[in-house]
Protein backbone atom coordinates (compact mmCIF):
# COMPACT_ATOMS: atom_id res chain seq x y z
CA UNK A 1 0.00 0.00 0.00
CA UNK A 2 0.94 3.36 0.44
CA UNK A 3 4.09 3.65 2.66
CA UNK A 4 4.60 7.07 4.85
CA UNK A 5 7.48 8.92 3.22
CA UNK A 6 10.13 11.21 5.18
CA UNK A 7 8.35 14.09 3.63
CA UNK A 8 4.67 12.95 4.68
CA UNK A 9 5.77 12.14 8.24
CA UNK A 10 7.44 15.46 8.23
CA UNK A 11 4.06 17.50 6.78
CA UNK A 12 2.20 15.17 10.10
CA UNK A 13 4.84 16.58 12.63
CA UNK A 14 4.68 20.36 11.41
CA UNK A 15 0.56 19.75 11.41
CA UNK A 16 0.68 18.31 14.97
CA UNK A 17 2.61 21.30 16.32
CA UNK A 18 0.82 23.91 14.96
CA UNK A 19 -2.52 22.63 16.03
CA UNK A 20 -0.61 21.98 19.32
CA UNK A 21 0.55 25.59 19.38
CA UNK A 22 -2.69 27.45 18.03
CA UNK A 23 -4.80 25.73 20.85
CA UNK A 24 -2.29 26.45 23.76
CA UNK A 25 -2.84 30.30 22.46
CA UNK A 26 -6.45 29.61 22.49
CA UNK A 27 -6.33 28.31 26.15
CA UNK A 28 -4.02 31.33 27.16
CA UNK A 29 -7.38 33.22 26.34
CA UNK A 30 -9.20 31.91 28.39
CA UNK A 31 -6.98 31.74 31.37
CA UNK A 32 -7.68 35.90 32.19
CA UNK A 33 -11.27 35.33 31.85
CA UNK A 34 -10.89 32.26 34.32
CA UNK A 35 -8.61 34.16 36.81
CA UNK A 36 -11.03 37.00 37.17
CA UNK A 37 -13.99 35.02 37.64
CA UNK A 38 -11.87 32.58 40.06
CA UNK A 39 -11.09 35.53 42.24
CA UNK A 40 -14.35 37.67 41.97
CA UNK A 41 -16.25 34.23 43.22
CA UNK A 42 -13.84 33.74 45.75
CA UNK A 43 -13.34 37.30 47.22
CA UNK A 44 -16.79 38.40 46.37
CA UNK A 45 -18.81 35.55 47.08
CA UNK A 46 -18.94 35.73 50.55
CA UNK A 47 -19.81 39.53 50.24
CA UNK A 48 -23.20 38.91 48.33
CA UNK A 49 -26.35 38.69 50.03
CA UNK A 50 -29.81 40.39 50.23
CA UNK A 51 -28.95 42.54 52.18
CA UNK A 52 -25.61 43.76 50.51
CA UNK A 53 -28.10 44.09 47.27
CA UNK A 54 -30.50 45.60 48.72
CA UNK A 55 -29.23 48.83 51.54
CA UNK A 56 -27.27 51.49 51.30
CA UNK A 57 -24.01 52.47 51.60
CA UNK A 58 -23.06 53.02 55.24
CA UNK A 59 -20.24 54.47 57.33
CA UNK A 60 -19.15 55.87 53.60
CA UNK A 61 -19.11 52.87 51.96
CA UNK A 62 -16.69 50.55 54.41
CA UNK A 63 -20.48 48.58 55.27
CA UNK A 64 -23.70 48.46 53.84
CA UNK A 65 -25.03 47.23 50.55
CA UNK A 66 -24.86 48.66 47.11
CA UNK A 67 -29.08 49.74 46.41
CA UNK A 68 -28.40 52.95 44.75
CA UNK A 69 -25.69 52.25 42.74
CA UNK A 70 -27.47 49.46 41.24
CA UNK A 71 -30.63 51.31 40.66
CA UNK A 72 -28.68 53.87 39.04
CA UNK A 73 -27.31 51.24 36.64
CA UNK A 74 -30.32 50.41 35.72
CA UNK A 75 -31.92 53.77 35.21
CA UNK A 76 -28.20 54.73 33.36
CA UNK A 77 -28.70 51.65 30.82
CA UNK A 78 -32.47 51.78 30.32
CA UNK A 79 -32.60 55.76 28.94
CA UNK A 80 -29.47 54.84 27.08
CA UNK A 81 -31.36 52.09 25.22
CA UNK A 82 -34.10 54.32 24.99
CA UNK A 83 -32.08 56.64 23.29
CA UNK A 84 -30.02 54.85 21.09
CA UNK A 85 -31.77 51.76 19.81
CA UNK A 86 -34.58 53.39 17.96
CA UNK A 87 -32.12 55.95 16.41
CA UNK A 88 -29.22 53.41 15.12
CA UNK A 89 -32.37 50.90 13.97
CA UNK A 90 -33.70 53.74 12.31
CA UNK A 91 -30.00 54.59 10.76
CA UNK A 92 -29.08 51.24 9.98
CA UNK A 93 -32.43 50.33 7.83
CA UNK A 94 -31.72 54.00 5.98
CA UNK A 95 -27.78 52.59 5.25
CA UNK A 96 -29.13 48.80 4.56
CA UNK A 97 -32.19 49.03 2.51
CA UNK A 98 -32.22 52.98 1.12
CA UNK A 99 -29.13 54.58 0.76
CA UNK A 100 -27.41 53.64 -2.42
CA UNK A 101 -23.46 53.28 -2.88
CA UNK A 102 -22.33 56.51 -3.59
CA UNK A 103 -19.95 59.02 -1.81
CA UNK A 104 -22.80 60.74 0.68
CA UNK A 105 -23.01 57.06 2.07
CA UNK A 106 -19.58 55.99 2.66
CA UNK A 107 -19.08 59.30 4.60
CA UNK A 108 -21.45 58.51 6.55
CA UNK A 109 -20.07 54.97 7.05
CA UNK A 110 -16.58 56.15 7.84
CA UNK A 111 -17.63 58.58 10.22
CA UNK A 112 -19.57 55.64 11.61
CA UNK A 113 -16.53 53.78 12.33
CA UNK A 114 -14.88 56.56 13.74
CA UNK A 115 -17.41 57.51 16.00
CA UNK A 116 -16.42 53.59 16.75
CA UNK A 117 -12.97 54.18 17.54
CA UNK A 118 -13.07 57.29 19.75
CA UNK A 119 -11.94 56.73 23.43
CA UNK A 120 -14.52 56.59 25.77
CA UNK A 121 -13.12 59.49 27.85
CA UNK A 122 -13.50 61.63 24.65
CA UNK A 123 -16.89 61.20 24.79
CA UNK A 124 -16.91 61.98 27.92
CA UNK A 125 -15.86 65.74 27.50
CA UNK A 126 -17.70 65.84 24.56
CA UNK A 127 -21.50 65.26 27.02
CA UNK A 128 -19.89 67.74 29.37
CA UNK A 129 -19.79 70.15 26.65
CA UNK A 130 -22.91 69.12 24.61
CA UNK A 131 -25.82 68.21 27.23
CA UNK A 132 -24.26 69.40 30.40
CA UNK A 133 -23.74 72.67 29.41
CA UNK A 134 -24.99 73.08 26.22
CA UNK A 135 -28.30 71.83 26.15
CA UNK A 136 -28.47 72.51 29.69
CA UNK A 137 -29.32 69.24 31.21
CA UNK A 138 -27.13 69.78 34.13
CA UNK A 139 -25.01 67.08 35.31
CA UNK A 140 -27.94 64.28 34.91
CA UNK A 141 -28.93 61.12 34.27
CA UNK A 142 -30.53 62.30 31.11
CA UNK A 143 -26.88 63.96 30.01
CA UNK A 144 -25.35 60.70 31.25
CA UNK A 145 -27.03 58.43 29.00
CA UNK A 146 -27.28 60.37 26.21
CA UNK A 147 -23.12 60.62 26.30
CA UNK A 148 -23.66 56.84 26.61
CA UNK A 149 -26.14 56.55 23.67
CA UNK A 150 -23.63 58.50 21.66
CA UNK A 151 -20.75 56.08 22.58
CA UNK A 152 -22.75 53.17 21.70
CA UNK A 153 -24.58 53.74 18.63
CA UNK A 154 -22.22 52.41 16.10
CA UNK A 155 -22.82 49.34 17.68
CA UNK A 156 -26.31 49.10 17.72
CA UNK A 157 -25.70 50.37 14.27
CA UNK A 158 -23.00 47.93 12.44
CA UNK A 159 -24.57 44.68 14.26
CA UNK A 160 -28.44 46.17 12.82
CA UNK A 161 -26.81 46.90 9.08
CA UNK A 162 -25.29 43.65 9.38
CA UNK A 163 -28.29 41.36 10.33
CA UNK A 164 -30.42 43.25 7.84
CA UNK A 165 -27.95 42.61 4.95
CA UNK A 166 -27.95 38.82 6.53
CA UNK A 167 -31.49 38.28 5.44
CA UNK A 168 -31.58 36.93 1.70
CA UNK A 169 -31.82 39.54 -1.22
CA UNK A 170 -34.32 36.62 -2.65
CA UNK A 171 -36.59 37.53 0.10
CA UNK A 172 -37.13 41.27 -0.50
CA UNK A 173 -37.10 40.78 -4.58
CA UNK A 174 -40.01 38.04 -3.91
CA UNK A 175 -41.65 40.55 -1.83
CA UNK A 176 -41.36 43.35 -4.43
CA UNK A 177 -43.01 41.09 -6.93
CA UNK A 178 -46.23 40.82 -5.20
CA UNK A 179 -46.53 44.50 -5.19
CA UNK A 180 -45.26 45.47 -1.42
CA UNK A 181 -43.40 47.95 -0.94
CA UNK A 182 -40.16 49.02 -0.03
CA UNK A 183 -41.46 49.60 3.41
CA UNK A 184 -43.47 47.23 3.68
CA UNK A 185 -41.20 44.52 2.65
CA UNK A 186 -39.24 45.94 5.40
CA UNK A 187 -41.49 45.53 7.91
CA UNK A 188 -42.94 42.46 7.22
CA UNK A 189 -39.82 40.46 6.03
CA UNK A 190 -36.48 41.85 6.46
CA UNK A 191 -37.04 43.02 10.24
CA UNK A 192 -38.33 40.16 11.50
CA UNK A 193 -36.01 38.05 9.84
CA UNK A 194 -33.43 40.22 11.49
CA UNK A 195 -34.66 40.73 14.89
CA UNK A 196 -32.23 38.64 16.46
CA UNK A 197 -28.90 40.12 14.90
CA UNK A 198 -30.44 43.11 16.20
CA UNK A 199 -30.72 41.93 19.89
CA UNK A 200 -27.01 40.64 19.56
CA UNK A 201 -26.18 44.85 18.84
CA UNK A 202 -28.31 45.48 22.31
CA UNK A 203 -26.45 43.03 24.10
CA UNK A 204 -23.15 44.30 23.13
CA UNK A 205 -24.71 47.51 23.88
CA UNK A 206 -25.99 47.14 27.58
CA UNK A 207 -22.78 45.29 28.78
CA UNK A 208 -20.46 48.28 27.47
CA UNK A 209 -22.85 50.37 28.42
CA UNK A 210 -23.46 48.81 32.14
CA UNK A 211 -19.73 48.77 32.75
CA UNK A 212 -18.52 52.25 31.27
CA UNK A 213 -17.36 54.85 34.24
CA UNK A 214 -15.34 57.42 31.95
CA UNK A 215 -18.35 58.94 30.23
CA UNK A 216 -20.85 59.15 33.37
CA UNK A 217 -18.18 60.69 36.01
CA UNK A 218 -18.65 63.94 34.43
CA UNK A 219 -21.65 64.17 33.37
CA UNK A 220 -24.41 62.61 35.57
CA UNK A 221 -22.86 60.32 38.08
CA UNK A 222 -21.63 61.01 41.56
CA UNK A 223 -20.28 59.13 44.41
CA UNK A 224 -22.30 59.39 47.01
CA UNK A 225 -25.97 60.01 47.24
CA UNK A 226 -28.01 59.34 50.01
CA UNK A 227 -31.55 58.78 48.09
CA UNK A 228 -32.55 56.96 44.89
CA UNK A 229 -32.95 59.06 41.65
CA UNK A 230 -36.62 59.57 41.14
CA UNK A 231 -36.19 60.91 37.33
CA UNK A 232 -33.63 61.33 34.58
CA UNK A 233 -32.76 65.24 35.61
CA UNK A 234 -31.61 63.69 38.92
CA UNK A 235 -27.93 62.07 39.22
CA UNK A 236 -27.13 59.28 40.22
CA UNK A 237 -24.70 56.99 42.08
CA UNK A 238 -23.78 53.59 39.37
CA UNK A 239 -22.11 50.96 40.04
CA UNK A 240 -19.12 51.06 37.55
CA UNK A 241 -18.04 54.70 39.45
CA UNK A 242 -19.09 52.81 43.16
CA UNK A 243 -16.38 50.25 42.20
CA UNK A 244 -13.75 53.05 40.89
CA UNK A 245 -14.29 55.55 44.02
CA UNK A 246 -13.82 51.88 46.57
CA UNK A 247 -10.81 50.83 45.31
CA UNK A 248 -9.21 54.45 44.92
CA UNK A 249 -10.78 56.81 47.14
CA UNK A 250 -11.88 55.00 50.16
CA UNK A 251 -9.76 53.81 52.90
CA UNK A 252 -11.63 50.15 53.53
CA UNK A 253 -10.92 48.78 56.82
CA UNK A 254 -9.41 44.98 57.41
CA UNK A 255 -13.37 43.81 57.44
CA UNK A 256 -14.59 45.42 54.63
CA UNK A 257 -11.56 44.73 51.73
CA UNK A 258 -13.57 42.25 49.90
CA UNK A 259 -16.45 44.52 49.33
CA UNK A 260 -14.96 46.10 46.15
CA UNK A 261 -14.89 41.96 44.27
CA UNK A 262 -18.42 41.78 45.77
CA UNK A 263 -19.58 45.03 43.39
CA UNK A 264 -17.11 44.00 41.04
CA UNK A 265 -19.00 40.59 41.21
CA UNK A 266 -22.71 41.94 41.04
CA UNK A 267 -21.80 44.18 37.96
CA UNK A 268 -20.60 41.27 36.11
CA UNK A 269 -23.20 39.08 37.00
CA UNK A 270 -25.61 41.56 36.05
CA UNK A 271 -24.43 41.95 32.36
CA UNK A 272 -24.66 38.38 32.06
CA UNK A 273 -28.06 37.83 33.11
CA UNK A 274 -29.16 40.72 30.91
CA UNK A 275 -27.40 39.04 27.90
CA UNK A 276 -28.64 35.83 29.24
CA UNK A 277 -31.97 37.73 28.72
CA UNK A 278 -31.70 38.49 25.20
CA UNK A 279 -29.69 35.28 24.15
CA UNK A 280 -32.41 33.61 25.43
CA UNK A 281 -35.00 35.68 23.42
CA UNK A 282 -32.93 35.43 20.74
CA UNK A 283 -32.63 31.23 20.93
CA UNK A 284 -36.55 31.65 20.71
CA UNK A 285 -36.71 33.85 17.72
CA UNK A 286 -34.15 31.90 15.57
CA UNK A 287 -36.18 28.69 16.20
CA UNK A 288 -38.78 30.59 14.17
CA UNK A 289 -36.48 31.46 11.59
CA UNK A 290 -37.98 30.63 8.07
CA UNK A 291 -35.06 29.56 6.23
CA UNK B 1 -45.75 37.77 16.36
CA UNK B 2 -42.36 39.02 17.40
CA UNK B 3 -43.23 42.48 15.90
CA UNK B 4 -45.42 42.53 18.53
CA UNK B 5 -43.52 41.70 21.15
CA UNK B 6 -40.83 44.28 20.50
CA UNK B 7 -43.64 46.85 20.47
CA UNK B 8 -45.27 45.49 23.81
CA UNK B 9 -41.72 45.77 25.63
CA UNK B 10 -40.44 49.17 23.84
CA UNK B 11 -44.07 50.52 25.15
CA UNK B 12 -43.90 49.41 28.61
CA UNK B 13 -40.08 51.01 28.90
CA UNK B 14 -41.54 54.50 27.23
CA UNK B 15 -44.25 53.97 29.65
CA UNK B 16 -41.93 53.39 32.55
CA UNK B 17 -39.68 56.47 31.64
CA UNK B 18 -42.80 58.72 32.02
CA UNK B 19 -44.14 57.89 34.96
CA UNK B 20 -40.54 58.16 36.05
CA UNK B 21 -40.57 61.68 34.81
CA UNK B 22 -43.98 62.14 35.61
CA UNK B 23 -43.57 61.42 39.85
CA UNK B 24 -44.01 63.47 41.77
CA UNK B 25 -40.76 65.49 43.42
CA UNK B 26 -40.52 65.18 46.85
CA UNK B 27 -39.62 68.40 49.10
CA UNK B 28 -36.40 67.14 48.61
CA UNK B 29 -33.52 70.25 48.36
CA UNK B 30 -30.49 69.37 46.60
CA UNK B 31 -26.58 70.46 47.26
CA UNK B 32 -24.04 69.56 44.70
CA UNK B 33 -21.02 69.27 46.75
CA UNK B 34 -17.76 68.55 44.38
CA UNK B 35 -13.85 68.20 44.35
CA UNK B 36 -10.84 67.41 46.12
CA UNK B 37 -9.99 63.70 46.73
CA UNK B 38 -9.00 64.65 49.44
CA UNK B 39 -12.10 65.64 51.22
CA UNK B 40 -14.05 62.91 49.16
CA UNK B 41 -14.35 60.41 52.27
CA UNK B 42 -15.07 63.43 55.04
CA UNK B 43 -17.69 65.07 52.20
CA UNK B 44 -19.36 61.68 52.25
CA UNK B 45 -19.37 60.88 55.77
CA UNK B 46 -21.02 64.28 56.39
CA UNK B 47 -23.60 63.66 53.33
CA UNK B 48 -24.56 60.38 55.26
CA UNK B 49 -24.87 61.84 58.49
CA UNK B 50 -26.83 65.24 57.46
CA UNK B 51 -29.26 62.93 55.56
CA UNK B 52 -30.26 61.54 58.80
CA UNK B 53 -30.17 64.26 60.29
CA UNK B 54 -32.25 66.17 57.92
CA UNK B 55 -34.21 63.45 55.80
CA UNK B 56 -35.45 66.70 52.96
CA UNK B 57 -32.04 67.77 51.95
CA UNK B 58 -29.76 65.71 50.18
CA UNK B 59 -26.06 66.36 49.49
CA UNK B 60 -24.38 64.60 46.58
CA UNK B 61 -20.88 64.11 46.69
CA UNK B 62 -18.28 63.89 43.76
CA UNK B 63 -14.46 63.76 43.51
CA UNK B 64 -12.40 64.23 40.79
CA UNK B 65 -9.77 66.57 42.46
CA UNK B 66 -9.77 69.98 43.72
CA UNK B 67 -8.98 71.84 39.91
CA UNK B 68 -12.64 69.70 39.27
CA UNK B 69 -15.00 71.26 42.16
CA UNK B 70 -13.45 74.80 41.36
CA UNK B 71 -13.58 74.04 37.67
CA UNK B 72 -17.22 73.63 38.56
CA UNK B 73 -17.74 76.47 40.64
CA UNK B 74 -16.40 78.98 38.31
CA UNK B 75 -18.94 76.80 36.10
CA UNK B 76 -22.13 77.58 38.03
CA UNK B 77 -22.36 73.67 38.32
CA UNK B 78 -21.97 73.13 41.80
CA UNK B 79 -23.34 74.81 45.59
CA UNK B 80 -20.17 74.02 47.63
CA UNK B 81 -16.52 72.95 45.77
CA UNK B 82 -14.22 71.28 47.98
CA UNK B 83 -10.67 72.30 47.61
CA UNK B 84 -7.28 71.00 49.15
CA UNK B 85 -5.85 74.15 48.31
CA UNK B 86 -6.86 77.71 47.95
CA UNK B 87 -8.22 78.99 44.43
CA UNK B 88 -5.62 80.91 42.56
CA UNK B 89 -5.97 84.26 41.69
CA UNK B 90 -6.43 83.40 38.00
CA UNK B 91 -9.06 80.74 39.20
CA UNK B 92 -10.85 83.89 41.05
CA UNK B 93 -10.66 86.25 37.99
CA UNK B 94 -12.24 83.86 35.75
CA UNK B 95 -15.00 83.30 38.43
CA UNK B 96 -16.09 86.93 38.69
CA UNK B 97 -15.66 87.34 34.57
CA UNK B 98 -18.59 85.05 35.01
CA UNK B 99 -20.24 86.59 38.10
CA UNK B 100 -19.33 83.94 40.78
CA UNK B 101 -17.79 85.67 44.06
CA UNK B 102 -16.09 82.39 45.40
CA UNK B 103 -16.47 82.47 49.52
CA UNK B 104 -14.00 80.43 50.96
CA UNK B 105 -14.69 78.56 54.45
CA UNK B 106 -11.76 76.96 56.06
CA UNK B 107 -13.45 73.26 57.67
CA UNK B 108 -10.65 71.28 58.47
CA UNK B 109 -6.86 70.92 58.31
CA UNK B 110 -4.93 67.90 56.96
CA UNK B 111 -1.38 66.70 58.15
CA UNK B 112 -0.11 66.22 54.53
CA UNK B 113 2.11 62.79 55.83
CA UNK B 114 4.97 60.87 54.05
CA UNK B 115 4.34 57.53 53.94
CA UNK B 116 7.26 55.05 53.50
CA UNK B 117 7.61 50.62 52.93
CA UNK B 118 6.90 49.24 56.80
CA UNK B 119 10.70 47.84 56.53
CA UNK B 120 12.09 51.60 55.60
CA UNK B 121 14.37 52.26 58.31
CA UNK B 122 14.98 55.76 57.86
CA UNK B 123 11.80 57.54 58.78
CA UNK B 124 12.91 61.03 59.56
CA UNK B 125 12.72 63.74 57.04
CA UNK B 126 13.83 67.40 56.72
CA UNK B 127 11.87 69.71 54.17
CA UNK B 128 15.16 70.21 52.50
CA UNK B 129 16.09 66.01 51.88
CA UNK B 130 12.18 65.80 51.18
CA UNK B 131 12.76 68.82 48.43
CA UNK B 132 16.09 66.75 47.51
CA UNK B 133 14.35 63.82 46.68
CA UNK B 134 11.05 65.15 44.74
CA UNK B 135 12.29 68.38 43.76
CA UNK B 136 13.21 69.31 39.92
CA UNK B 137 17.20 69.27 40.25
CA UNK B 138 17.73 67.82 43.38
CA UNK B 139 20.15 65.76 43.64
CA UNK B 140 19.03 62.28 45.66
CA UNK B 141 18.05 59.90 43.36
CA UNK B 142 19.10 56.45 45.23
CA UNK B 143 18.50 55.73 48.44
CA UNK B 144 22.50 55.29 49.08
CA UNK B 145 22.08 58.89 48.62
CA UNK B 146 20.89 59.02 51.95
CA UNK B 147 22.80 55.99 53.80
CA UNK B 148 19.64 53.67 53.51
CA UNK B 149 19.74 50.41 53.09
CA UNK B 150 15.74 48.69 52.46
CA UNK B 151 15.33 44.87 52.88
CA UNK B 152 13.78 44.14 48.91
CA UNK B 153 14.26 47.21 47.33
CA UNK B 154 17.42 45.95 44.92
CA UNK B 155 18.07 48.71 42.92
CA UNK B 156 18.32 51.34 45.62
CA UNK B 157 16.64 53.56 43.34
CA UNK B 158 14.04 55.97 45.27
CA UNK B 159 10.49 55.03 43.76
CA UNK B 160 8.28 58.46 43.88
CA UNK B 161 4.98 58.08 44.17
CA UNK B 162 3.18 61.32 43.58
CA UNK B 163 -0.21 62.67 42.41
CA UNK B 164 -1.82 64.04 39.28
CA UNK B 165 -1.36 67.53 38.86
CA UNK B 166 -5.15 68.97 39.30
CA UNK B 167 -4.90 67.59 43.07
CA UNK B 168 -4.43 69.84 45.67
CA UNK B 169 -2.57 67.47 47.56
CA UNK B 170 -0.12 67.83 44.55
CA UNK B 171 -0.62 71.68 44.52
CA UNK B 172 0.24 71.99 48.24
CA UNK B 173 3.28 69.26 48.26
CA UNK B 174 5.16 70.88 46.05
CA UNK B 175 4.19 74.76 46.92
CA UNK B 176 5.24 73.79 50.72
CA UNK B 177 8.00 71.37 50.43
CA UNK B 178 9.43 72.55 46.77
CA UNK B 179 9.31 76.18 47.40
CA UNK B 180 9.01 78.09 43.78
CA UNK B 181 10.66 74.42 41.99
CA UNK B 182 8.94 72.02 40.22
CA UNK B 183 8.54 68.71 41.05
CA UNK B 184 11.78 66.22 39.18
CA UNK B 185 10.58 64.39 35.67
CA UNK B 186 9.89 60.43 36.63
CA UNK B 187 7.51 60.17 39.18
CA UNK B 188 5.06 57.90 39.33
CA UNK B 189 1.64 60.04 39.36
CA UNK B 190 -1.44 58.60 40.47
CA UNK B 191 -5.14 59.31 40.55
CA UNK B 192 -6.18 59.29 44.36
CA UNK B 193 -4.96 59.49 48.24
CA UNK B 194 -5.64 55.97 48.97
CA UNK B 195 -3.46 54.61 45.41
CA UNK B 196 -0.62 56.34 46.99
CA UNK B 197 -0.67 54.69 50.58
CA UNK B 198 -1.63 51.24 49.22
CA UNK B 199 1.33 52.02 46.12
CA UNK B 200 3.89 52.55 49.04
CA UNK B 201 2.85 49.65 51.39
CA UNK B 202 3.48 47.20 48.39
CA UNK B 203 7.43 49.01 46.60
CA UNK B 204 9.97 48.92 49.30
CA UNK B 205 11.75 51.54 47.31
CA UNK B 206 9.43 53.59 47.67
CA UNK B 207 8.26 57.02 48.78
CA UNK B 208 5.12 59.18 48.91
CA UNK B 209 2.68 61.98 50.01
CA UNK B 210 -0.93 61.75 50.73
CA UNK B 211 -3.49 63.24 53.58
CA UNK B 212 -2.90 61.30 57.11
CA UNK B 213 -6.52 60.02 57.11
CA UNK B 214 -5.28 57.25 54.61
CA UNK B 215 -2.60 56.12 57.21
CA UNK B 216 -3.00 52.07 57.01
CA UNK B 217 -0.93 49.77 59.65
CA UNK B 218 0.55 48.19 56.89
CA UNK B 219 3.18 51.98 55.59
CA UNK B 220 5.21 53.62 57.94
CA UNK B 221 4.72 57.65 58.72
CA UNK B 222 7.73 59.30 58.02
CA UNK B 223 8.21 62.16 60.74
CA UNK B 224 9.14 65.94 59.10
CA UNK B 225 11.10 68.45 60.44
CA UNK B 226 10.66 72.20 58.76
CA UNK B 227 15.14 72.40 59.14
CA UNK B 228 18.33 69.98 60.02
CA UNK B 229 17.94 72.27 63.30
CA UNK B 230 14.20 71.41 63.91
CA UNK B 231 12.06 68.97 65.97
CA UNK B 232 11.09 65.78 64.28
CA UNK B 233 7.54 65.80 63.98
CA UNK B 234 4.76 62.77 63.86
CA UNK B 235 2.10 63.75 61.60
CA UNK B 236 -0.90 63.42 63.96
CA UNK B 237 -4.55 65.57 63.90
CA UNK B 238 -3.23 67.58 67.25
CA UNK B 239 0.74 68.19 65.79
CA UNK B 240 -1.48 69.55 62.74
CA UNK B 241 -3.66 71.59 64.39
CA UNK B 242 -1.10 73.25 66.26
CA UNK B 243 0.89 73.93 63.90
CA UNK B 244 4.20 72.00 64.78
CA UNK B 245 3.96 69.70 61.99
CA UNK B 246 5.04 71.60 59.03
CA UNK B 247 3.23 70.03 56.25
CA UNK B 248 -0.36 70.74 56.97
CA UNK B 249 -2.78 72.66 55.33
CA UNK B 250 -6.66 73.92 55.72
CA UNK B 251 -9.45 71.59 54.19
CA UNK B 252 -11.47 74.36 52.07
CA UNK B 253 -14.51 74.86 50.76
CA UNK B 254 -16.02 77.23 48.74
CA UNK B 255 -19.43 78.86 47.83
CA UNK B 256 -20.96 81.37 45.73
CA UNK B 257 -21.01 84.59 47.46
CA UNK B 258 -22.77 83.89 50.94
CA UNK B 259 -24.74 81.04 50.97
CA UNK B 260 -28.23 80.80 51.73
CA UNK B 261 -30.97 78.02 52.79
CA UNK B 262 -30.08 74.72 53.00
CA UNK B 263 -26.59 75.28 51.44
CA UNK B 264 -25.63 77.79 54.47
CA UNK B 265 -27.40 75.29 57.43
CA UNK B 266 -25.52 72.48 56.23
CA UNK B 267 -22.01 74.72 56.21
CA UNK B 268 -23.46 76.16 59.69
CA UNK B 269 -23.70 72.15 60.69
CA UNK B 270 -20.22 71.09 59.03
CA UNK B 271 -18.74 74.27 61.00
CA UNK B 272 -20.69 72.95 64.67
CA UNK B 273 -19.30 70.02 67.27
CA UNK B 274 -21.62 67.60 65.22
CA UNK B 275 -19.68 68.02 62.07
CA UNK B 276 -16.22 68.69 63.62
CA UNK B 277 -16.50 65.50 65.37
CA UNK B 278 -17.06 63.96 62.06
CA UNK B 279 -13.80 65.12 60.71
CA UNK B 280 -11.78 64.39 63.58
CA UNK B 281 -13.02 60.76 62.99
CA UNK B 282 -12.18 60.64 59.44
CA UNK B 283 -8.42 61.32 60.87
CA UNK B 284 -8.35 65.15 60.22
CA UNK B 285 -7.90 67.64 62.42
CA UNK B 286 -11.06 69.67 63.29
CA UNK B 287 -10.90 74.04 63.15
CA UNK B 288 -9.46 75.36 66.45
Amino acid sequence: MFAATELNNGNRRTQTLIKVLLLTMTLLLIVPVLIILTMLIVKGGPVLSFEFLFSDPKDEMTAGGIFPALMGTVWLVSVALLASVPLGVAAAIYLSEYAGDNWFTRTINLAIINLAGVPSIVHALFGVGAFVLFFKFGTSILAASLTLAVMTLPVVIVATRESLQAVPQAFREACWNMGATRWQTIRRVVLPNSISGILTGVILEVSRTAGETAPIMFTGAVIFMPFLPEGVGDQTMAMSLHLYAMATQVPLPEHATNLPYGVALVLIGMVLAMNAVSIGFRVWLRGKKKW
Amino acid sequence: MTRNIVVKVLCVALLGLLAACGSKRGDRTLIQNKGSDTLVNVAQAWAEAYAKKKPGVAVAVTGGGSGTGIAALINGTVDIANASRKMKQKEIDLAKSKGIEPKEWVVGYDALAVYIHKDNPKNQYTLKELADIYGDGGPTTSWNDLGVKIPGCGSAEIVRFSRQNNSGTYAYFRKTVLGKGDFKLGSMDLHGSKDVVDAVEKTPCAIGYSGLAYATEHVQLADVARDANGPYVTPTVNSAVDGSYPIARPLLMYTNGEPTGATKEYLDWILSAEGQAIIKRKGYAPVK
